[in-house]
């Protein structure tokens, strides 16, 4: 058995952390740093680059190199069309179906781009268990977090990223209920408490109850598209208008020019970064952007007034989730800051409104997550009772009736495992199927709501109209996942299901993305490879075109080579040259060999010529 | 996962898929080998939580049991258990969150009664999710009310559409939701005391009993119909709102 870790997978950053004697800790890099930047980048020879250096390029080869593919997670293109536009890289995909990423020639499911991410995790413990002197370091299993107001499509899609990166998922686990965790460590008494989580990419509120070492979620609400990077999406309109507005005055200032190159862009959101960073601590400071001429004072007041709109979304959710739980804001204990996005101070000051007390932020609300992860992974693979986590699922489940309308099964904020029924009968005599479309969300419609996946039943004995009793069970899981069974209640048939999820991947496409993921390992390497001996060979061939280009070569060949030496030399170099644009790498590397072979005698010449002429030029003294 | 037979008659006793002994339905651990036991088909929330038939219930106590069986269910502990334990871990985990939520509100527990003691549902309808056709016919308890309700609602409706004042409309609305408001409050005051009299007639007879839960269901039908009559107030009310201003 392999070793289990508890893995954040973010928006903005990565982190992997496990438990040792029951602490739990991040696993750093050599240099002490902890967050795995959550982008990954295609190398212009077809090799992958994930994290810190995957960042760096985003500036060299932004149209190479995605970032924030968590917001991507479980969603159609559909979906995502409006925040695909400022993007350096394409995003696309079929109308219904699941976004896909395109980079070079070659097209990712966001599950795959998080694999890469999640290997590089993987790769990263792993590295730090051998080092260790761990005999067994090998990772093959994993605490996975997500948003709470994640829904069942964006869950699955994490879980099936888990699988491609070769790791089973032990279990998902909402963000703010596992930093709950982490600082429920120390602290076993009861009470109510409120986790602000808001990341780079979504927000989330958890009202939890802690009693006993049971941590139990009375509500959960949030925004899957409210975050960090919202804010830096602003603060890059902002530099856009200006520029625009610079290059013409007359330019509307409410009208962003999309027309820029995507390096430019990347600079900007470099740049307004770090400003945003540096106005959690002063009061005022610069956009400065060297290779645009382009520099601006910017004020804190300015940058709470831009935002504001964005935070205070933040404050419906807060108390819609406060309401669910039957709680006044008062009555809530403590409040516990998560995501990096907390720390911009006027973020902190409506928290502290909020709930009327000032939160808690001991912990580093970028790792607070990953060790909570880490110490449910720790629960699950010790048995350890002291502590047990009970959450929610964030969105109601149901089922699309006549007139298009939900019926509810499941009501959202229902503890999980969770379970619901419903009956069906048929409205045809003999009519075999029934179609059911599942559906998440708190709306009325089916068209409001989230499709998770339409399904037939088959096999209904043939009946007249209305007699069948088919019931179909729905079970969400503890890691809110859905699954579904159904039988016929008057003959006891257990109904096939196949289950088609609407914006997810089939397992048969799991499966083959797993098939395929190998195969490009394999390629990566082959790729790698070519490219080395198209090396060797481009550069035999251009010493050897050096030599035969020499104005005194023919002089050379008269004296000091055989007859038909020439001829072989240039047959050699031609055939070689006519193998460097394929790609077959055998044949470049015998063809380079032949070369070699066929330049040996002459390479022997030449040296030995310019040696006589080095002499020649001397004085005998200096020898 | 293949699903449950489901019988005719509910079943009396569970058998252990892994030692095959038997077991009382609610039992939940094999009284021989000790494993978790498929749920089978249960159907008493009261008598899975160990709890006699009773409407007064002591919520912390209903707590602690909760979290006390959350403890020995949850499928946190079963990860490394059989495939049939897990899933067993799954089916009474997820039973008993469905049955602590409906024990710990007094409503739906009422309902949960009403339910195993065989009286049709009087099914509630949560207010912001029902489209307000739920309860058709007046409960005859609320005609004088529902009556002069609504010819209020009209009169305040028609003024509201030819220009009327919105405060003094406001004013009327607030004077007709009085009497709706009262009738709940007294509404309340009888469920509670119906549920107390349940309690003390363990030992009654099987007719005083069935009056009882009769009575408990015609209280459920006529607060759904309140609950309805004040939420198409509190939308009558909402149209006389200010229209929301645009936020700078």
């Amino acid at each position: 058995m392999g070793k289990v870790v508890g893995i954040d997978l973010g928006t903005t950053n990565s982190l992997v952390a496990y438990v040792r004697d029951g602490v739990p800790q991040v696993i750093r890099d050599a240099s002490g740093d902890g967050l795995v930047p959550s982008v990954v980048s295609l190398g212009e020879d077809g090799t992958f680059f994930v994290g810190r250096e995957a960042q760096r390029r985003l500036l060299t080869a932004p149209s190479r190199s995605v970032y924030s593919v968590k917001r991507f997670m479980g969603r159609g293109i559909d979906d995502v069309r409006g925040e695909a536009e400022l993007l350096p890289f394409r995003v696309g995909g079929e109308a219904g179906g699941v976004v896909r990423i395109g980079l070079d020639d070659r097209e990712f499911t966001p599950p795959e781009i998080s694999a890469f991410v999640l290997r590089e995790l993987k790769q990263r413990a792993e590295d730090h268990f051998r080092e260790q002197g761990e005999f067994d370091f090998e990772v093959d299993r994993a605490v996975i977090t997500v948003p709470a107001y994640f829904n069942d499509a964006q869950r699955t899609a994490t879980r099936d990223a888990g699988r491609l990166a070769g790791l089973e998922v032990l279990r998902i686990v909402n963000e703010p209920t596992a930093a709950s965790l982490a600082y429920g460590l120390d602290r076993r008494d009861r009470g109510i408490i409120a986790v602000y989580d808001l990341g780079g990419g979504t927000f989330d509120i958890s009202i939890l109850k802690v009693e006993d070492g049971v941590f139990q979620v009375l509500a959960t609400n949030g925004d899957t598209h409210l975050g960090g990077d919202d804010i830096d999406r602003l603060l890059v309109e902002l530099v856009l208008r200006e520029l625009d507005r610079e290059q013409d005055p007359s330019h509307d200032a409410g009208r962003v020019l999309h027309s820029r190159p995507a390096e430019d862009i990347q600079a900007i959101r470099k740049a307004v970064i770090a400003a945003k960073h540096d106005l959690t601590d002063v009061e005022e400071t610069e956009i400065r952007l060297d290779s645009l001429d382009y520099r601006r004072r910017i004020t804190r007041g300015e940058f709470e007034r831009l935002i504001r709109p964005l935070v205070e979304r933040t404050i419906q959710p807060v108390r819609q989730a406060l309401a669910d739980a039957g709680l006044e804001p008062a009555e809530v204990d403590e409040a516990v800051l998560v995501g990096g996005s907390t720390r911009v101070p006027f973020v902190r000051r409506i928290v502290s409104e909020l709930f009327g007390r000032t939160p808690h932020s001991e912990l580093n609300p970028d790792e607070v997550v990953a060790l909570g992860a880490a110490v449910q992974a720790d629960i699950l693979i010790s048995g350890r009772r002291e502590m047990l986590l009970l959450d929610v699922t964030p969105l109601s489940l149901g089922i699309e009736t006549m007139g298009g309308v939900v019926s509810k099964i499941i009501l959202r904020n229902s503890t999980i495992p969770a379970s619901g029924r419903e009956m069906f009968t048929t409205g045809v005599d003999n009519q075999t199927s029934v179609d059911i479309h599942v559906l998440q969300g708190e709306r009325e419609l089916a068209n409001d709501c989230r499709s998770l996946a339409r399904f037939k039943l088959r096999g209904i004995p043939p009946m007249p109209a209305g007699l069948p009793r088919i019931e179909v069970r729905f079970q969400i899981d503890a890691n809110g996942i859905l699954s579904v069974a159904a039988s016929e209640l008057r003959t006891n048939i257990a109904q096939t299901i196949e289950v088609k999820p609407s914006y997810g991947l089939t397992d048969q496409e799991v499966e083959r993305m797993l098939i395929e993921s190998f195969e490009h390992a394999q390629a990566d390497i082959e790729a790698r490879l070519l490219i080395e001996a198209r090396n060797e060979g481009e550069s035999v061939i251009t010493a050897t075109e050096k030599t035969l280009r020499r104005p005194d070569f023919p002089e050379i060949a008269a004296a000091d080579l055989q007859p038909g030496e020439h001829e072989k030399i240039q047959s050699a170099l031609d055939a070689l040259k006519q193998v460097m644009g394929g790609a077959d790498r055998d044949a470049v590397r015998d063809l380079t060999h032949a070369l070699n072979h066929a330049t040996q005698h002459l390479a022997e010449v030449m040296m030995n010529r310019g040696v006589r002429e080095a002499l020649a030029g001397k004085n005998v003294k200096d020898v | 996962m293949t699903p449950d037979p489901i019988p005719a008659q509910p079943v009396a006793t569970l058998e252990c898929r892994n030692c095959g002994a038997g077991a009382p339905v609610d039992e939940h651990f094999c009284p021989q080998c000790s494993r978790i036991l498929m749920l089978g088909r249960h159907g008493d929330y009261f008598s899975f939580f160990g709890l006699p038939r009773r409407l007064v219930i002591d919520q912390a106590q209903l707590e602690r049991r909760f979290r006390d069986l959350s403890r020995q269910f949850h499928p946190d502990y079963f990860y490394n258990a059989a495939a049939t334990e897990r899933l067993a871990s799954l089916e009474r985990s997820s039973y008993l969150n469905d049955a602590y939520r409906a024990l710990r509100n007094p409503i739906s527990r009422i309902e949960h009664l009403l339910a195993i003691e065989g009286l049709p549902p009087a099914k509630s309808e949560d207010p912001s999710t029902s489209s307000g056709q739920a309860a058709s016919k007046v409960p005859p308890g609320l005609l004088e009310e529902v009556f002069e309700l609504n010819e209020q609602l009209d009169e305040i409706r028609e003024s509201r559409e030819s220009g009327g004042d919105p405060a003094a409309l406001r004013e009327r609305l607030e004077s007709a939701r009085k009497p709706i408001d009262l009738k709940r409050e007294e509404h309340e005051r009888e469920v509670e005391a119906l549920s107390a009299q349940w309690d003390r007639q363990a030992m009654a007879s099987p007719a005083e009993k069935r009056a009882t839960l009769d009575a408990l269901r015609e209280r459920l039908l006529e607060r759904n119909y309140i609950n309805n009559l004040l939420a198409s107030i509190d939308r009558e009310a909402q149209s006389l709102e200010p229209k929301a201003e645009s936020r700078g």
